[in-house]
């Protein structure tokens, strides 16, 4: 009965967001921002398997968003391929991607996976900086508009409230694959490896194909936000890869607290209505979540979800009469 | 190629790399700790050193002492709010919040200073020396000298000195140390500082060869990441030469190849280095 409760809760939730740009007046920049907020959630959650499962923190994850960005833009542009078959190319070319650097950082802990993950993401920068081949310091402009054709449908999307509803779905798909990768044995697995990599090893998982795999899970879900993020802009560059991205998708994961299915979405939410709504310029804005991140982590260990439930825990315990009056008790 | 050239060039370039990244080793080697915002100081550094001569008017001594200063300043603040991460060695939390200020330090330079490209001019980059088909600037002399001093002394203070040895012991063994009354929170603060007025020297001093950027910071550090791990993680000598060694090689590689492709190709060394040893990278602690 509670399950099939809660099933028709989530589908009831996942049919009313649909709705959240129209039920917040539906204009242009509303649709944007939520379009946006989708992108950036969906590559948020690809970190957050790696920060929150695997426990381990990559800075190398503005590289996948990049490189589905940029296939998408290539092969677009180049080869006119549809959005289906940029789609997959991004997948692809974000998975080889990750085999790569799972290789490279098999072996590497801690600060020493981040420094060379961080590595990955400065020399990916120098690289689409200057080689001609990815449109160098100029980017690639002039991506087509989203569109597909099947027989007798067509959906082109000409503007940002066209694009929401593959937005939308994109993110309903990376989630629905989040919460089950953390009921599957590979969501289990990399937990255990990250609580206790030695009880992981005698229980028969091995940590260094485990971590393998994530990576191979969470890659192409950045990758995907990056195919979509073409479409929207229109125009990419070297920029994917500036340090505004990885604070981003950082600050999202951790902010509200982790392990909690709709942390991220929610961090990217707060980020960007700063940032579209209530911007005070680029510079300030950059302080702000500069500020975001390091409060967060600094003095809200559990996130913001964290606190609120500590805070929660500390009321309820001081409003219970009937705890207050059995400590009395006790005293007497 | 003018091999004397690149040599010098190369020369240069290491003394500046190792000058760069002497903060990060003796924060890793003494505190354990990493500062991503190590680019994001050295920036600072170099930009409050311009304002000091072009906006203020000082010489450039007194612009060194308040970069210092600035340096120290910022190691203070970031370990002030670090404080309890620090003592429980949370050190993934550790390394987001420093790329946070890092961030920060960005979005506040830029306010400060523009965001427009400056030239950090001081009496010696303007001093213009050739010897028969080589040429260098008087600033080239300074970073030599500058960082070899600061060497010696920094090596000398962590072998001879009480100081060095209470590093060298919080290091070791900070719980150990804690029993033998050593006040570790002071040792952190130190440490941080240190590592705050030494980037911040050296964005100072390197600075004027190249025009300064409020956003240089995010691809400076890793040119300290490199040094850091290739000469094993914080040992002093270790630094020293890997720091040369990068020069060197970004010298040439930039002759004889591209210019634009030396990062990638010193992160291809970087990771050789890491795959063929990737359990000897740590150096005895306390970097002596």
């Amino acid at each position: 009965m509670a399950t099939v409760f809660g099933t028709i809760a989530v589908l009831a939730l996942a049919v009313a967001g649909f709705f959240v740009p129209a039920a917040f007046g539906g204009g242009g920049a509303v649709y944007s921002a939520c379009v946006l907020i989708a992108i950036f959630a969906v590559m948020a959650y690809g970190l957050d398997l790696i920060v929150s499962d695997l426990g381990e923190v990559s800075l190398g994850h503005p590289v996948f968003f990049a490189s589905g960005a940029y296939a998408t833009a290539l092969l677009s542009t180049e080869a006119g391929l549809s959005p289906v078959l940029t789609f997959v190319a991004s997948l692809a070319v974000a998975m080889a991607l990750a085999l790569l650097v799972g290789f490279i950082t098999l072996r590497l802990r801690e600060f020493v996976f981040s420094l060379v993950t961080y590595a990955v993401t400065v020399v990916a920068l120098t690289l689409a900086e200057n080689w001609s081949a990815l449109g160098g310091s100029d980017g690639i402009a002039g991506i087509p508009l989203f569109t597909v054709d099947a027989g007798i449908a067509s959906f082109r999307a000409v503007t940002d409230r066209d694009l929401w509803p593959v937005a939308y779905g994109l993110l309903l798909a990376t989630l629905w694959l989040v919460s089950a990768f953390r009921r599957s044995r590979l969501g289990n697995a990399a937990l255990k490896v990250h609580l206790n990599p030695r009880l992981a090893t005698m229980s028969g998982i091995d940590p260094q194909k485990t971590r393998l795999m994530v990576f191979l899970v969470s890659a192409p879900m950045t990758a995907a936000a990056g195919w979509l993020y073409a479409y929207q802009r229109a125009y990419i560059s070297a920029d994917l890869l500036s340090p505004y991205f990885l604070i981003l998708m950082l600050t999202a994961v951790v902010i509200i607290g982790r392990r909690l299915l709709l942390a991220p979405l929610m961090g990217v939410a707060l980020i960007l209505v700063q940032e579209k709504f209530f911007s005070f310029g680029g510079d300030v804005d950059r302080i702000i979540l500069g500020c975001a991140l390091i409060v967060s982590l600094a003095f809200l260990p559990g996130g913001i979800a964290g606190t609120a439930r500590a805070l929660a825990a500390r009321i309820r315990r001081s409003d219970d009469p009937a705890r207050t009056n059995a400590k009395n008790e006790g005293a007497t | 190629m003018n091999l004397g050239q690149q040599i010098l060039n190369g020369l240069v370039l290491g003394h500046s790399y190792a000058l760069i990244a002497i903060g990060w080793t003796v924060l890793l080697g003494v505190a354990r700790l990493v500062n991503f915002a190590h680019g994001q100081m050295y920036m600072m550094g170099a930009f409050v050193a311009w304002m000091v001569m072009a906006k203020v008017g000082l010489p450039y001594p007194l612009a060194l002492v308040t970069s210092v200063l600035a340096g120290v300043l910022i190691g203070f603040v970031m370990q002030e709010v670090m404080l309890g991460l620090t003592l429980r060695q949370d050190l993934v939390s550790i390394m987001i919040v420093t790329l946070g200020f890092g961030y920060v330090l960005h979005g506040v330079a830029a306010i400060a200073f523009g965001s427009t490209g400056q030239i950090l001019d001081t009496p010696f980059s303007t001093i213009n020396v050739y010897w028969n088909d080589i040429w260098f600037t008087g600033q080239d002399l300074f970073i030599i000298a500058v960082t070899v001093a600061f060497f010696i002394a920094l090596q000398l203070v962590l072998a001879k000195s009480r100081l060095g040895r209470l590093a060298r012991m919080v290091a070791e063994d900070p719980k150990l140390a804690i029993l033998a009354g050593v006040d570790v929170r002071r040792v952190y603060f130190g440490v941080f500082a240190f590592q705050g007025a030494a980037v911040a020297l050296a964005g100072a001093i390197v600075g004027p060869r190249t025009p300064i950027l409020t956003s240089m910071g995010f691809e400076e550090v890793i040119i300290t990441f490199f040094v850091v791990v290739l000469g094993g993680i914080g040992s002093v000598l270790g630094s020293y030469l890997a720091g040369l060694s990068l020069g060197l090689f970004t010298a040439f590689f930039g002759a004889l190849v591209s210019p634009a492709y030396t990062t990638p190709a010193a992160f291809l060394v970087l990771i050789a280095v890491l795959v063929l040893r990737p359990g000897g990278l740590a150096a005895k602690p306390g970097g002596a």
